[in-house]
């Protein structure tokens, strides 16, 4: 029989007598966590990805001011729309309204919603009107003083009012100023005439299709794009995502290093136990003249034999798993995602192998390294060099592998930094908390006396299972806390009573009108906020764009006119990261040179502005810079005085740059509120379009519910992720205790013999594992805390606080599954009759 | 004494000159064996006799090459086991040498038969499986095949063990105080059937007791004291 058939034989053989289960579980179970996490991480991303496609309407847009003809070979399904601005005109009423003319493909991804009257639900159907007929915005009808089924003309062609959109994609990509959205078809454009030479156009080109494709697509065409050529991808579609698509990511990311990591550590406690038992088998093969060589192949084959068993049955649980969660969770993505990625299975099942590598191999080495001399002398070669290199070689590949999993390097690096760091500390702390048991076990009688004797009398094996569970119970509570803060943030983010609606272009003369309508009716609205449109043109007197390296001039934040403000006070939701918030500051400057019949303009260089953390980056401003806008034709310098962070996704009006009050006042300027309007009162809105036919309303309430959705996906997945991973906590407390089996066994024999009864036995096991699960608690919770404190903040933004239910739950917690595993694991030893322990033992 | 000469093989299949095993311990060195010079022919039967720490077992584990001499030199099968690395000394070992222990050293998770088919498997040999049954019949146990070690008595498990270390026809057999876990009885009843065995099949044995009956069955003695070697007379 060769050594590889003798491997498996053996193998096969000790398969009954239970040897191989422990590993084989650890193995099951941490490639089972980490498959489920890759799994339902990719498709999570994806259903993400999906639902940020759905608000861009394709999974890339291209916008560019001129058509483009020839496109990278990609099988992507697509969609041509145009966009241009015109007058619409019914009677005498007219309006500038932006129209869309869209093919009959459009949108890609997400849905249009047309209703028959403002501000009903409305149905799905293509974007594409029938023939001779648009669908408009809510907000056009009141101003063109229109009904559906009115005509309307659109440069020199007339068109029926088919129905209202209710919801489209990209609705949420700069609402407020826009005109009022026209959606037409692309092949009646023509009969407009709208569109001459050297007419303002923007080409829509959307692209759709399965993800690789897509990327490569992207990958080939942004070098072929022209600086006034935009690519956007389905993640940028939404400014508001952003923030919940980076933390669910880093999440996902957090939770698939966590389990792979205590999949290995269950591993490496298990392949050492297995080690231990072998070392008479690998001593005696040798008397029989086995070589150094065919153990290595007997174990090897055997060590891979389980490795492959174990990745394939966690795999297959894994994709089980992910499949019931996805259909839990995410009904729609995954009924309509791509069956499992080939890279989650393959990341899976390496991560299965080389974790079991790095773990079992120095225990291995050492087995292969037995002397026969073991069978007449029981002691141990040390560990030898070449399993010194394995740990490094190995352990640097899974790093490796957990890094391509991560995506993210300074994520890894510094979780596993952290790990050892923490591996260290808990050393030292669970030899702390075992000199405070000592106390306790003085002053304790009968069984937990016994029990306590117990721990500190194996100091390093108490000191290893405490670190062991310890660990377990952190890194569990660890991804609770930041899952419990996370969903709080969220939920903070969006409440309930998040604003609902944009009222847009409020006049000055209807401030206060529109403030008592809404009062009257009991809604509640944001502060008002006036507006004017201006670009920014200079920094300390320079072009902006020749301060701006070369591949920084193109940013949009230059292109577009932005929307500025003035107020006194500082907006909720925005906090100021350097500088000082400007305040009442007025300015009261000579007026600059305006030209005869515009309105004045006070300009004062060092008035005062503050602008958004995020564009002060982009555009390499500091404080003390002066910053010239232009409005109109006029322009105006400000001093940046305060630095702000604004927190895009809060639903109120959000600014780049607020001015300090005095400055903009003399502009005519509309205004901006947010307004939460209740489900049951949303027919006050079309009372409120015909009481201001010139405000333009901006329902965001498809908009929210989509979010919300896209948070509650993420939010179920979260919860799910964590079952896994107290599984695999669960395997590292299970190993570390079966671990300790032999040794516990022996004991308890002598135990027995020397005529101690079976309860008093069961209640010191029961004692040792209480106060083990308890300090365990108790440890976890206090680095549980310490970790949050560190990187809540800077990985996810959450605010630094401290979690006292914590620090009861945990140690019930840690009480509780110790108690309970270790019960369970070693119940068996108090209830065989000892002349048959002493047997199995021999 | 006989002088060992490797020339004489395979007259004497076991051959040891000027022997010695020195240890480093926490206070200083050890020497658990000194000059110990000795040749066992085929077939002869020698106990290894002395008091417990006397070197016994390390004298037994340097002839069967489980382990390296500090000196001397050890010829086994006519091979000198100092110009052998580790694997070598296996390769040597393999279905020619036997090996009885005190613990038993049984495998826990194979049975009876799959105990003694191991060496077999191990050596390639044919037939292993009707040769591992013959051996268990000729141990009287041959109803027990599929008992596994738990499910045995101490002298149920020894004989299976002695089954085991013959099961390969080896030339040498070594023991190590092959009757110190069993009671008295039992303990006679192994030793008759050790030798029977060895007498069968004309395997050279060499065993290390401290029990002077089953020395006595020996038709060599080598008494060792503080690690210096004697032979004696049987008695």
């Amino acid at each position: 029989m060769s050594f590889l058939r003798l491997g498996l034989w053996l193998l096969q053989r000790e398969r009954a007598s239970g040897e191989w289960r422990v590993l084989l579980l650890a193995l099951i179970i941490g490639v089972g966590s980490v498959s489920t996490t890759g799994f339902l991480g990719d498709r999570m991303q994806r259903a993400m990805s999906d639902q940020g496609a759905g608000f861009l309407g394709a999974d890339l847009l291209v916008t560019s001011p001129r058509p483009i003809e020839s496109w990278p070979d990609a099988g992507l399904s697509t969609s041509k729309a145009l966009e241009f601005a015109s007058m619409v005109s019914r009677g005498d009423a007219f309006q500038l309204a932006t129209l869309r003319a869209v093919d009959s493909a459009y949108p890609l991804r997400g849905t249009v919603r047309i209703a028959d009257q403002p501000f009903a639900a409305g149905e799905a159907r293509p974007a594409q009107p029938p023939p001779g007929r648009v669908y408009v915005d809510p907000g056009l009808l009141p101003l063109l003083d229109a009904e559906v089924g009115d005509s309307v003309q659109i440069g020199d062609a007339q068109f029926v009012i088919a129905g209202v959109v209710a919801e489209e994609p990209g609705q949420l990509g700069g609402v407020f100023g826009l005109a009022p959205r026209i959606f037409m078809r692309a092949d009646e454009v023509e009969r407009t005439r709208i569109l001459l030479p050297g007419s303002r156009v923007t080409y829509l080109y959307q692209f759709a299709g399965e993800s690789e494709p897509v990327a490569e697509f992207a990958a080939a065409l942004k070098p072929r794009l022209e600086r006034t050529q935009r690519l956007i991808g389905s993640k940028e579609g939404v400014e508001t995502l952003r923030g919940a698509f980076a933390n669910a990511e880093r999440y996902i990311q957090l939770t698939a290093l966590i389990s792979l990591l205590l999949a290995v550590a269950a591993i490496a406690i298990a392949a050492r136990r297995h080690a231990l038992r072998h070392y008479d088998q690998a001593a005696l093969l040798r008397c029989f003249g086995a070589t150094t060589a065919q153990l290595r192949l007997l174990y090897g084959v055997q060590l891979l034999t389980l490795g492959l068993i174990g990745s394939a049955i966690g795999v297959v649980i894994g994709a089980f798993a992910q499949q019931v969660l996805a259909g839990m969770v995410l009904p729609s993505a995954a009924a309509r995602l791509p069956e499992l990625g080939a890279a989650p299975v393959f990341a899976a099942i390496a991560s299965g192998l080389l974790g079991l590598a790095a773990a079992a191999l120095p225990a291995l080495l050492r087995l292969i390294r037995v002397s026969p001399l073991r069978v007449l002398r029981r002691d141990l070669p040390p560990l030898p060099l070449a399993a010194w290199i394995s740990i490094l070689l190995s352990g640097s590949t899974l790093l490796a592998l957990t890094v391509w999993y991560a995506g993210d390097a300074k994520l890894v690096a510094l979780f596993t930094g952290a790990l050892l760091a923490l591996a260290l500390v808990l050393a030292l702390l669970a030899q702390l908390a075992l000199l405070l048991g000592r106390l306790v076990q003085r002053m304790a009688a009968g069984p937990l006396r016994f029990g306590l004797a117990q721990l500190l009398r194996h100091r390093l094996d108490s000191t290893l299972q405490l670190g062991s569970f310890t660990l377990a119970l952190f890194l569990v509570a660890l991804l609770a806390l930041v899952r419990s803060d996370l969903i709080d943030g969220w939920q903070q983010q969006l409440p309930p009573d998040a604003p609902n609606f944009f009222l847009v272009n409020i006049a000055p003369h209807q401030e206060q009108p529109v403030a008592d309508f809404l009062d009257k009716h009991n809604l509640k609205a944001s502060a008002l906020y006036p507006m004017v449109r201006g670009r920014v043109v200079e920094r300390n007197g320079q072009p902006i764009e020749s301060t701006l390296p070369e591949g920084e001039r193109d940013s949009p934040t230059l292109r577009r006119e932005l929307n500025l403000t003035w107020t006194a006070s500082l907006p909720p939701n925005n906090n100021v990261l350097a500088g000082r918030w400007h305040g009442e500051q007025r300015v009261a400057a000579p007026v600059k040179g305006t030209p005869a019949g515009a309105p004045l303009l006070r300009s004062d260089p060092s008035a005062e502005i503050s602008v958004e953390s995020g564009m002060a980056e982009r555009l390499g401003l500091a404080l003390g810079d002066s910053l010239g806008f232009r409005i109109g034709d006029q322009t105006l310098s400000a001093r940046i005085s305060s630095i702000r962070s604004v927190k895009w996704d809060s639903m109120q009006p959000n600014f780049f740059v607020i001015f300090a009050p005095g400055q903009l006042d003399a502009l005519p300027a509309s205004s901006i509120a947010s307004v939460f309007v209740p489900p049951d009162a949303s027919a006050m809105m079309p009372q409120f379009v015909r009481a201001f036919p010139g405000v333009t309303v901006l329902a965001l309430d498809k908009l929210i519910a989509n979010i919300q959705a896209v948070f509650d996906q993420v939010i179920g997945a979260i919860q799910l992720l964590l079952g896994f991973l107290l599984a695999a906590g669960v395997a590292v407390v299970v190993a570390t205790l079966l671990a300790s089996l032999d040794a516990r066994q022996q004991e308890a024999v002598l135990m027995r013999t020397l005529g101690a009864q079976r309860a008093y036995l069961a209640k010191g096991l029961w004692s040792e594992f209480l106060a083990l699960g308890l300090l365990a608690g108790v440890l976890a919770s206090a680095c549980a805390e310490i970790a949050m404190a560190l990187i809540g903040e800077r990985l996810f933004e959450l605010p630094v606080r401290l979690h006292p239910w914590l620090w009861l739950s945990l140690p019930l917690a840690g009480a509780t599954l110790v108690g309970l595993s270790g019960w369970l694991t070693t119940r068996h030893i108090t209830r065989v009759p000892p002349m048959q322990s002493i047997r199995a033992l021999n | 004494m006989t002088s060992p000469d490797p020339l004489q093989f395979p007259a004497a299949v076991v051959a040891a000159r000027g022997l010695s095993q020195r240890v480093a311990t926490g206070e200083g060195t050890l020497d658990i064996l000194t000059d110990v010079s000795l040749a066992v022919k085929a077939g002869e039967t020698l106990a290894i006799v002395g008091a417990s720490g006397s070197g016994k077992s390390t004298l037994l584990g340097l002839l069967a090459g489980l382990d390296h001499a500090s000196g001397g030199e050890v010829w086994l099968l006519g091979e000198r086991l100092n110009d052998l690395d580790e694997d070598a000394r296996a390769r040597l070992r393999a279905g020619r040498i036997g090996f009885v222990f005190q613990s038993f050293q049984l495998l826990p998770a194979l049975t009876a038969l799959e105990n003694i088919l191991l060496p077999l498997e191990l050596s390639a040999a044919p037939d292993a499986r009707e040769r591992a049954a013959h051996w268990l019949e000729q141990v009287g146990l041959g109803a027990r095949s599929g008992h596994y070690p738990r499910q045995l008595s101490g002298g149920e498990q020894q004989r299976v063990a002695i089954a085991r270390a013959f099961a390969t026809d080896p030339s040498v057999v070594f023991a190590d105080e092959p009757t110190g876990n069993l009671d008295a009885d039992t303990g006679s009843r192994i030793i008759d059937l050790l030798f029977a065995l060895n007498a069968s099949a004309n395997t050279t044995l060499i065993l290390v007791t401290h029990d002077d009956a089953l020395a006595s069955r020996c038709q060599r003695r080598l008494q060792l004291t503080a690690g210096r070697a004697q032979e004696a007379l049987p008695a």
